[in-house]
């Protein structure tokens, strides 16, 4: 497993938001994660990220515990992430967020950077070459130069999504990533996510677009009012009549 | 071609034509001392100023309290020289570079606080630096008494004259500014922007936002404590009533003035607040209520700053003028 | 023993005029989101004032007293309509509405200069005694005033924000702007009417200080910052917590003054600040207001 969650339970106040989760990911799938609105989705990924310290539960990646760790090391130990409500660098230009993102690939310290020191400069020569390398992969590459605000919301999501792959992850969490993608980008979104596995990306993402979380998924979990519901191969939990039940009964 | 070389051109003759009314400032105000005072002091806030704008205008940190940084390397310099005899230029550094691990030991803790917490923050270390000035142990400050020490001397030649320190400065400047070009530029200033701009998706990107602020406070500290100590050899003497909070907020003023997250910011800054102070001294007793007051009607008038303000002209301007010559 | 409850009397009273320029930092704070660095100056404008009628217009003290804390609730109404409001609806950066309060804190301390002049100008005595005996301790009749005064003032406060409309609308219009606004209430009446309560309170302090150590043009302005420190121990934005902290501000600067020694009061006072905003930035009462963002 590439990563495993073990019985996560998170806690607000006396609110249980998470109830004892555990799920696996498996190397180089498509995982989803599903569930009515409330159901504690965001959440789990908050405390797979290190955006939340799980009350109880135990989250393992390649083999290391990495429960409780600040964001900035998962990111590290190459775990990205992208948001529900966009979260780009808004002012920022589209390179530069891209650049932004490969923070932890590039290895220029303090010292070298101040004193722009050759090593430094070839380092960023490279990371600037690869940056338009990466927004080509997503066909944002005329669009360096612009403020990240300036994109549509599709472009943005898009955005958001290279800026973590230019982290070099092993697994990307995508929450919603088609959430205000026009038509158009919704269809083209299942070959971007075949073509980021391929680049040997691992992927779990929260998805509502049943269409979409059903044809690409290898394998889906279902969370309702914090509890898991159902787990399976897509057609498993299509039919699965908890699932069914959840879904018209509850929305 | 002709055309592509012209334009290469033009941005080299921008500088040459630049670097040579830098060099002759001293031949135009050769007539008075007191502006040359003036315009040295002017560059020194220069350096000042640029390193707030590394902390507030990249990294989106406040800080009421840089009077105390540059008290610090006013002050070090200034003992280090006088007690122990060593070479000014060493001993500015020194007092830039406590300054930068008070400004790091400063950070660390004050880095979970958010904007308005922060400035308290940075108003209480303000007043410790003050109060420690007024009230040091030993008197080694010389206290209310303030303290004196000798004209700048480097490589063994004394600056007498502010035209030699005018020289000595612009290699200062040159040099500070530079530096603020190359780290905002880099790997580590787009981290000081990402955490401006967005700190939680910074934090998601790898960056260690606690480490990054650190590194700001401590830059924008050395900058603005190595003014301090270019300031006490050129002036010779210091006041502790010269490092109050007043100075913090000229240090913003002259910032936000000129406009944060640039070059030329800074610039712009320190000679429009450095005129608007010098013109309105003539007002005595009535100088700082003045000064109040424009501060307010700028701050209402235009709340971008000057910088912010030309840019929204320049803009207004240049969609008008499109509109002009697509109905022609 | 003598000496202990001398301490304490005087640090009672100046604690008291920090909770009182405490409590609007609170207020301002829990309405608007914001910090201001202008109250301790509005306090020296209270005392001008209040030494204007009193000895000008040779009104009583207590007329003088009322009168201050009206024109300068005025003031503070004003501030917030004319210059807060219009910056917040120009969507500004924060920073230059704390630059705006710093720089009316420029016009008011050398407006005031420019007025009444640098120096130290007498209060007259409000009583006819010069020192009454407390235990066995000689203290000064205005001190007592001072405290008592206080106390009355923040009685006064909360009767009224809990027990009358506009307080009421206060209280809710802090709590969720957006809410308050749907329930009919005029949130920008209600944000002038607490930038109005602030100026008063830290005007009444003026007066209240002013007979104890004369009227200056700083006279505010130190006292001003040090009360960061009060409002930050109770926990910022909690009113109830200015109060506790101002006094505990007063007590722990007297007896440091008195104890250990006077150098050094303003330096601890400040030490005391940065301590609190560090380890524990939410105060005693565990204010949580001050992790919003």
């Amino acid at each position: 497993m590439l990563l495993s969650a073990n019985e996560i339970t998170i806690q607000f106040g006396g609110l249980t938001a998470v109830d004892k989760v555990s799920i696996d990911i498996e190397e180089n799938k498509i995982t989803g994660l599903i569930g009515p609105n409330g159901a504690g989705k965001t959440t789990f990924f908050n405390s797979i990220s290190g955006v939340l310290k799980p009350t109880e539960g135990h989250v393992t990646f390649l083999g290391k515990d990495i429960t409780g760790k600040k964001p900035y090391q998962i990111n590290e130990l190459g775990i990205s992430r992208t948001y529900q409500i966009i979260n780009l660098f808004k002012k920022m230009t589209v390179l530069d967020n891209v650049m932004v993102g490969m923070h932890t690939r590039l290895k220029s310290g303090y010292f070298s950077s101040l004193l722009h020191l050759p090593g430094e400069r070839r380092e960023e020569k490279e990371a600037y070459e690869k940056a338009y390398q990466w927004l080509d992969f997503v066909g944002l590459k005329d669009r360096a130069r612009e403020e990240a605000g300036n994109l549509s919301y599709g472009k943005q999501r898009l955005l958001e999504i290279v800026r973590g792959l230019a982290s070099g992850p092993k697994l990307l969490l995508l929450d919603e990533p088609v959430a205000g993608m026009n038509t158009a980008e919704k269809l083209e979104f299942d070959q971007l996510l075949k073509r980021i596995l391929k680049l040997g990306v691992t992927i779990f993402m929260i998805e509502h677009d049943v269409n979409l979380v059903m044809g690409v998924c290898d394998s889906i979990y279902v969370l309702e009012y914090g509890k898991l519901l159902a787990h399976g191969r897509p057609e498993e939990v299509q039919n699965d009549p908890e699932v069914i039940r959840a879904y018209l009964g509850g929305e | 071609m002709e055309k592509t070389q012209k334009n290469r051109m033009k941005p080299y003759i921008w500088k040459l034509l630049l670097v040579l009314v830098l060099l002759a400032v001293p031949l135009i105000f050769s007539g008075s001392d007191y502006i040359m005072l003036i315009i040295c002091i002017a560059m020194i806030y220069l350096v000042a100023v640029s390193g707030l704008d590394i902390l507030f205008g990249y990294c989106g940190q406040i800080s009421l309290g840089h009077a105390a940084f540059y008290a610090i390397g006013a002050y070090t310099s200034a003992i280090l020289y006088n007690r122990f005899q060593i070479p000014m230029i060493l001993a500015i550094i020194a007092g830039a570079v406590l300054g930068a691990l008070v400004g790091a030991a400063l950070a660390y803790p004050a880095s979970n606080l958010v904007f308005h917490f922060l400035s308290l923050a940075t108003v209480a270390f303000g007043e410790i630096v003050y109060q420690l000035l007024i009230h040091s142990p030993g008197k080694i400050t010389g206290n209310f008494n303030g303290m004196f020490t000798d004209r700048m001397r480097i490589f063994g030649i004394e600056l007498s004259t502010y035209k030699m320190f005018y020289y000595f400065m612009l290699v200062i400047a040159v040099v500070f500014i530079i530096g603020k070009i190359f780290l905002t530029k880099s790997r580590v200033g787009r981290a000081f922007t990402a955490i401006r701009d967005n700190s939680v998706a910074a934090s998601g990107m790898g960056i260690n936002v606690r480490k990054y602020k650190i590194l700001s406070f401590a830059t924008s500290a050395f900058y603005t404590a190595f003014a301090g100590g270019l300031y006490m050899f050129l002036a010779c003497y210091v006041h502790p009533d010269q490092f109050m909070q007043k100075q913090s907020v000229m240090f913003l003023t002259m910032l936000l003035f000129g406009g944060t997250g640039s070059v030329i910011g800074p610039i712009i800054g320190v000679l429009a607040v450095t005129t608007i102070n010098e013109s309105l001294r003539f007002l005595e007793e009535y100088q700082m209520l003045i000064y109040g007051i424009l501060l307010l009607i700028v701050i209402l008038a235009m709340p971008g700053g000057i910088a912010g303000t030309v840019k929204k002209i320049y803009w207004a301007a240049k969609r008008k003028f499109s509109r002009v010559s697509q109905e022609g | 023993m003598e000496v202990f409850l001398g301490l304490l009397i005087s640090g009672l009273a100046l604690g008291a005029v920090y909770s009182m320029i405490g409590i609007g930092y609170s207020l301002i704070y829990k309405a608007s989101g914001l910090m201001t660095f202008v109250q301790g100056d509005i306090l020296t404008l209270g005392a001008f004032l209040g030494l204007t009628f009193n000895t000008m217009l040779r009104l009583p003290y207590w007329l003088s007293l009322i009168l201050t804390v009206v024109v300068v609730f005025l003031i503070g109404f004003l501030i917030e309509k004319g210059i807060i409001r219009r910056l917040l609806n120009k969507d500004v950066n924060l920073i230059y509405i704390v630059l705006s309060t710093i720089a009316l804190s420029y016009v008011i301390q050398n407006g005031a200069q420019a007025i009444w002049g640098g120096t130290y100008l007498y209060f007259p005595s409000v009583f006819s005694v010069t020192t009454v005996e407390i235990l066995g301790v000689a203290v000064q009749p205005e001190v007592i005033l001072c405290f008592v005064m206080a106390l009355v003032g923040m009685i006064c406060l909360y009767i009224f924000m809990n027990k009358t409309k506009n307080g009421t609308a206060m209280r809710a219009a802090s709590m969720d702007r957006m809410a308050a606004e749907a329930c009919g209430i005029n949130v920008s009446w209600t944000t002038g009417l607490t930038w109005g309560i602030a100026a008063g309170l830290a005007a009444a302090g003026g007066m209240l200080v002013g007979p104890i150590y004369s009227v200056y043009i700083t006279l505010g302005a130190s006292l001003g910052k040090k009360a960061y420190a009060g409002a930050v121990i109770g926990g910022y934005g909690n009113m109830y917590g200015a109060m506790v902290g101002g006094l505990l501000l007063g007590l722990f600067e007297t007896f440091a003054a008195g104890y250990i020694s006077s150098e050094y009061k303003n330096l601890m006072a400040y030490i005391l600040l940065i301590l609190f905003l560090f380890i524990r930035p939410t105060g005693i009462f565990n204010e949580r207001a001050i992790q919003d963002e």
